[in-house]
């Protein structure tokens, strides 16, 4: 029994360790950074994170119900095109909200066609939202071949500046996604949500309904990455096709540090959550170490395949003791 | 709740193979009924009809006389017909109590699941098998930290929940002790009280004999009788079973004088992860089985021999120090492993007959590798198994149990090995392929091979071995021979018993 | 999953490839009627598809592999091979075949990483080859950035890019593709190495206990993989003579592509590379449909994300919950 300890922490607590990794990364921040913790640098550190929490909160809840998707960086993009061409830099407020409301349902809609596929057909979810990524990808480009387009600048500023209360906007956001995932861990479509990524076959023979619960993440996943791409719309306040290409393997590795196993079923959204601040703060130390310009990528790429790694090192240290 | 549950020539096709030809089966409240049958005889696949699990191809299901169609595994448990599954349907990484109340959970407002209830309600499940537990159980257990009979209990648990009227209990007592099994009957006997049902999927007649009232038996996916259990006995229900008399029909060839003969195996305070220090030693010629209830070592003992399994302890094999790390250095010094599950362990499905029987041996067939040699080897092979195939190239899935038994062996064969290590190898296997192992088995042993194989069949240890090392909570409880070797010793020791032998 | 089809996949697609190449002729730029245009084309095509072909091997080897084997890491091998061969043979016919050990070398040792980071540190291939692909190209970056000089030499050239002679119009590269798909056919159904990545995709306790060393394979698959990729990179810089930052990166997806529509199950344990060798022609005919007809990039890239979700809706459909 003693021995199951370890995972019984990882598999109950796994959160735990990403507080870890999160306060350590905070502490580096501030050394480098010791006004890191004012009201303004906060406010802009949330609204530059937003965009990746919000994108790991999908790809946490596909992933904890067994599957995954590579498709929601392309959804980004997607998202961000469609804005910056339809609204412009001199649309009104209401096409914007307009259009916001188009995008959900395209974010929707992307997840939709994955969770098809994935979920009626039984193609297998890594390759299939490969496949996806470039057609979504694709259309991207195909909205808005070369950079440009933009969003009214009165909205890009609500997201800047807009503070109730002095807490910047995207922590509002942030935590409503908690509480959200908070509601649905306490019902039954939680427990499903467990039991398909944790033994399909067997939630199965326990009339679970697998399929409708598959779907349905992958839908959930597109709304995020729909929201996600409205966010960095609203940050960078233009278009680009290529803009979520990277965030794909960011909110992967977001959810691998948080504590959420890639293989299901276990862990849960707010260590995922803490994982993306994390990716995002080191982000920030690097700007902060002064690398060289021609290093960051190869850095950047470095201390990702370093934390995806970091389960794998801590299994095999437990495995050669025990 | 529902009175009767009746199934009439039900038919079911799996890809090219016919698992129900003509299954019959009729159930009513208060009642329990066997469904016995051989392994490939179609019972699995009858229990699954009647659950929803499979569609059926042809045949009638009638539920209180009325016709009925399950749609699914959710549309049988909603008509009370509750399953507790030989493979089980727990996910690994939830806790007891989240596995007892999956789909079922007790709500409170807004779409919340009622936390505390579910509390409740598993412990007062649990206290129904008080006493028979060995490790710590809770509500909050997680169920992948659970023995496997645990898992089982939970399981129970589990159909029981829901309250149904129909309760199938396939293979359940298969990996649950004698006190739990004690316990489960007594439920079941409260059951019947209540005017539930009770279909039993079993091959032991011990507890057929304890527990049902009525008996149905098929045998090759033909219903070939039915009736009360008071107007039957043992030797006539395995007649049914099998329609043979009994399947050990050869005489086993008396061993002939050991002594003297070199060591194959000497082995000295084995330990593993399940096994606490186990040793014994085997002479070159015998055949030497392992029994014991599922469980107790006997696959980490197999394991480790071949190098699969991390041991302490020494292993010396023909008188060498051997430190087995990874199961080439046992295949080099001619040990061979026929594992437990041949599908998931010791075929490779969708490759041909040929690749399989090859597969630990192609280093031996050059660079580019001789395939004319292969074949010619690999269908001599075949021939001396009287292996059954339409040709070295088919899939090795296109053949039926026995068969791809054959090609697990065989393809161990092909090398020669000196000492051949089988876990529980005529599971899953029909009978007539049973009877040709018997006779290949007896036929390595004269020819000098030493054979340890682990069975759960006390009638092919009894049958087969010179001697058997009993199993239990990891260490060996007895090892019975010559006279000794009796059934009801051998289940005594499995079960922990003292002194079952002199 | 049987197999619907009576014939084999590469067969299959090679018969696509050859309706798709009819069609071609239909078009307005196309060949029409005009058989001279048409074999000058269709040689043409099989001469680009060499090269996407060579990058497709590595991939065959690590999808046959099996447990979601894939390497996406090879896009950007290619670039770095590429690079690294441009600069080492600086127009020196003396300096070629060093620049090839340094390809393949290189290509290995990022597979070896491939491997291990997959094999030791359980990560999947997809997340560990695409974090890698992320290193491979902040390492080109940085040796990229003083704007690498350095060329090709002539006998690349001439072995790469020209045909067999004026009077056989057959391309070199179609001629070393071949000879290299023979050896790869050895490879897989020739030696103990292939029957035992096919037994590894399969069923890995299966091959364990059956003698095989699992873990070597797949580090050995994997390191193959890389190097293959690195031979790729080696071939196309040769070929083009100019080496780019995304030289290497519009092939990794067509190659992927390419395993599937020549049949090689995504899940491991089956399929050849004659059929990757049927599925690059294939890729390389849609994508040169494409430009013909002057689509853009954007239309590309939806085409082939396209082609690959068809591929797997008919060879990649897993075993249903219910039976």
């Amino acid at each position: 029994m003693k021995r199951l300890s370890w995972d019984l922490m990882m598999t109950r607590y796994p959160a735990f360790f990403a507080l870890i990794f999160l306060v350590l990364a905070v502490v580096i921040n501030f050394i480098l950074q010791p006004n890191m913790l004012s009201q303004e640098t906060l406010n802009n550190n949330l609204r530059v994170f937003l965009p990746i929490v919000l994108l790991t909160v999908g790809q946490a809840i596909v992933i904890l119900g067994g599957g995954i998707d590579i498709s929601v960086g392309a959804t980004v993009s997607i998202v961000n095109t469609i804005l910056a061409t339809r609204v412009g830099l001199d649309g009104s407020p209401e096409k914007m909200w307009q259009f916001m409301a188009i995008s959900l349902l395209a974010g929707a809609l992307a997840g939709a066609i994955n969770g098809f596929f994935i979920a009626y057909l039984r193609l297998q979810p890594i390759i299939t939202t490969y496949a996806t990524s470039f057609l979504y990808g694709g259309f991207a480009l195909y909205i808005l071949p070369n950079p440009g387009g933009g969003i009214p600048a009165s909205v890009a500023e609500i997201y800047r500046s807009w503070t109730p209360l002095g807490i910047p906007l995207a922590f509002y956001v942030m935590g409503t996604i908690l509480l959200l995932w908070w509601y649905l861990y306490s019902t039954r479509f939680g427990r499903f949500l467990y039991a398909v990524g944790g033994k399909a076959q067997a939630a199965y023979e326990t009339a679970v309904p697998v399929t409708w619960v598959q779907f349905s993440t992958y839908v959930i996943s597109g709304l995020m990455a729909a929201l996600s791409g409205i966010a960095i719309t609203m940050l960078s306040g233009s278009g680009n096709a290529e803009i979520g290409a990277a965030m794909t393997l960011t909110s992967v590795t977001a959810v691998v540090i948080g504590g959420t196993a890639l293989s299901g079923g276990i862990g849960g959204v707010a260590g995922p959550l803490m994982g993306a601040l994390t990716l995002g703060i080191i982000q920030n130390i690097i700007s902060f170490a002064k690398i060289d310009t021609w290093w960051e990528t190869l850095v950047k790429a470095l201390i990702i395949v370093a934390a995806l790694a970091t389960p794998g090192f801590i299994n095999l240290f437990r495995r050669r003791r025990g | 709740m529902a009175q009767s549950l009746s199934a009439y020539n039900i038919t079911k096709r799996y890809g090219g193979v016919l698992a129900l030809a003509d299954g019959n089966l009729d159930v009513r409240a208060g009642e329990v009924v066997a469904l016995i049958g051989a392994n490939g005889s179609g019972k699995s696949t009858m229990s699954k009809v009647i659950n929803g699990v499979v569609v059926l191809d042809g045949g009638r299901l009638l539920l209180d006389g009325g016709p009925v169609h399950f749609s699914s595994p959710q549309a049988a448990k909603n008509l009370g017909i509750a399953t507790v599954f030989q493979e089980l349907s727990l996910i690994p990484q939830m806790t007891v109590a989240e596995n007892i109340w999956l789909t079922r959970e007790p709500m409170q407002a807004l779409g919340l699941v009622n936390r505390k209830a579910i509390q409740t309600r598993t412990e007062e499940l649990l206290a129904l098998f008080e006493g028979t537990f060995k490790t710590d159980l809770h509500p909050d257990t997680l169920v992948a930290s659970l023995p496997a009979d645990e898992k089982q209990i939970i399981e129970i648990l589990k159909a029981v929940s829901s309250d149904p009227w129909l309760i199938l209990l396939d293979e359940a007592t298969a990996s649950l002790d004698s006190r739990q099994v004690q316990r489960l009957f007594e439920l079941v006997a409260k059951w019947k009280e209540q005017g539930k049902a009770v279909v039993f999927v079993s091959h032991r007649m011990e507890e057929i004999f304890r527990i049902a009232d009525k008996y149905s038996v098929l045998r090759n996916g033909r219903t070939v009788g039915e009736g009360d259990i008071k107007d039957i006995n043992e030797n006539k229900l395995v007649k049914l079973m099998i329609d043979k008399d009994s399947v050990f029909a050869f005489a086993r060839t008396a061993s002939k004088s050991d002594d003297g003969k070199s060591y194959c195996l000497e082995i000295k305070d084995l330990k593993t992860e399940v096994l606490r220090g186990v040793s014994f030693n085997v002479r070159e010629g015998e055949l030497v089985g392992i029994g014991g209830l599922q469980g107790q070592g006997q696959r980490d003992l197999l394991l480790s021999l071949f190098g699969d399994v991390r041991f302490s302890g020494e292993v010396k094999l023909f008188g060498n120090g051997s430190r087995l790390k990874h199961p080439r250095d046992a295949m080099e010094r001619g040990v061979a492993l026929v594992p437990g599950d041949r599908a998931k362990e010791g075929l490779l499905y969708i490759r041909s007959i040929l690749e399989n029987l090859m597969l630990p041996s192609w280093k031996k067939y050059g660079l580019p590798l001789k395939i004319s040699k292969a074949k010619n080897d690999s269908t001599q092979v075949g021939a001396s198994l009287n292996l059954k195939m339409a040709g070295l190239q088919e899939p090795v899935s296109s053949l039926s149990g026995g068969n791809a038994q054959k090609v697990v062996i065989g393809k161990w064969l092909m090398r020669q090995p000196k000492l051949l290590l089988l876990d529980d190898p005529t599971k899953g296997v029909d009978v007539g392929t049973k009877a040709e192992f018997y006779a290949l088995l007896n036929q390595l042993c004269d020819e000098g091979k030493t054979i340890l194989f682990y069975s759960s069949d006390e009638e092919e240890l009894i049958g087969l071995c010179d001697r058997v090392l009993v199993l239990h909570d990891g260490m060996i409880r007895t090892e019975l021979s010559g006279k000794n070797l009796t059934k009801e010793n051998l289940i005594a020791a499995s079960l922990g018993i003292e002194g079952g032998a002199e | 999953m049987k197999n619907r089809f009576a014939i084999s996949p590469p067969l299959a697609a090679l018969i696509l490839a050859v309706v798709l190449f009819l069609l071609s002729g239909l078009l307005p730029n196309g060949y029409g009627s005009d058989m001279e245009v048409a074999r000058a084309q269709a040689i043409n095509i099989l001469r680009l598809s060499v090269f996407l072909g060579i990058i497709a091997a590595g991939q065959t080897l690590v999808i046959i592999s099996g447990s979601e084997g894939i390497d996406l890491s090879s896009g950007s091998v290619v670039t770095l091979t590429a690079i690294l061969t441009y600069v080492t043979v600086n127009g020196e016919d003396e300096k070629v075949l060093l620049a090839l050990f340094i390809s393949l070398g290189v290509g290995a040792l990022v597979g070896l990483l491939n491997g291990a980071g997959i094999t030791f540190l359980k990560i999947s291939p997809f997340v560990m080859t695409l974090g890698m692909s992320g290193v491979v190209t902040g390492a080109i970056i940085i040796a990229n950035h003083g704007n690498v000089s350095g060329k090709i030499a002539p006998i690349m050239t001439r072995l790469i890019a020209r045909p067999l002679s004026p009077s056989i119009p057959i391309p070199n590269a179609l001629i070393i593709w071949l000879i290299f798909g023979f050896l790869m056919w050895l490879l897989l159904e020739r030696t103990a190495f292939g029957k035992n990545l096919f037994a590894i995709g399969v069923n890995r306790v299966t091959a364990k206990l059956s003698g095989v060393n699992v873990t070597g394979m797949n580090l050995a698959a994997y390191s193959l993989a890389g190097a293959l990729a690195g031979f790729g990179g080696f071939l196309v810089v040769g070929n083009t003579g100019v080496v780019m930052i995304q030289l290497g990166q519009p092939f990794l997806f067509p190659s992927i592509a390419a395993v599937a529509v020549g049949g090689t199950l995504l899940s491991g344990g089956k399929g050849s590379y004659w059929g990757s060798m049927a599925g690059a022609i294939v890729l390389t005919l849609i994508t040169s449909l494409l430009t013909t007809m002057q689509m853009p990039e954007s239309v590309r890239r939806m085409v082939l994300g396209d082609t690959l979700l068809l591929m797997i809706s008919f060879y990649g459909r897993q075993k249903a919950l219910r039976q």
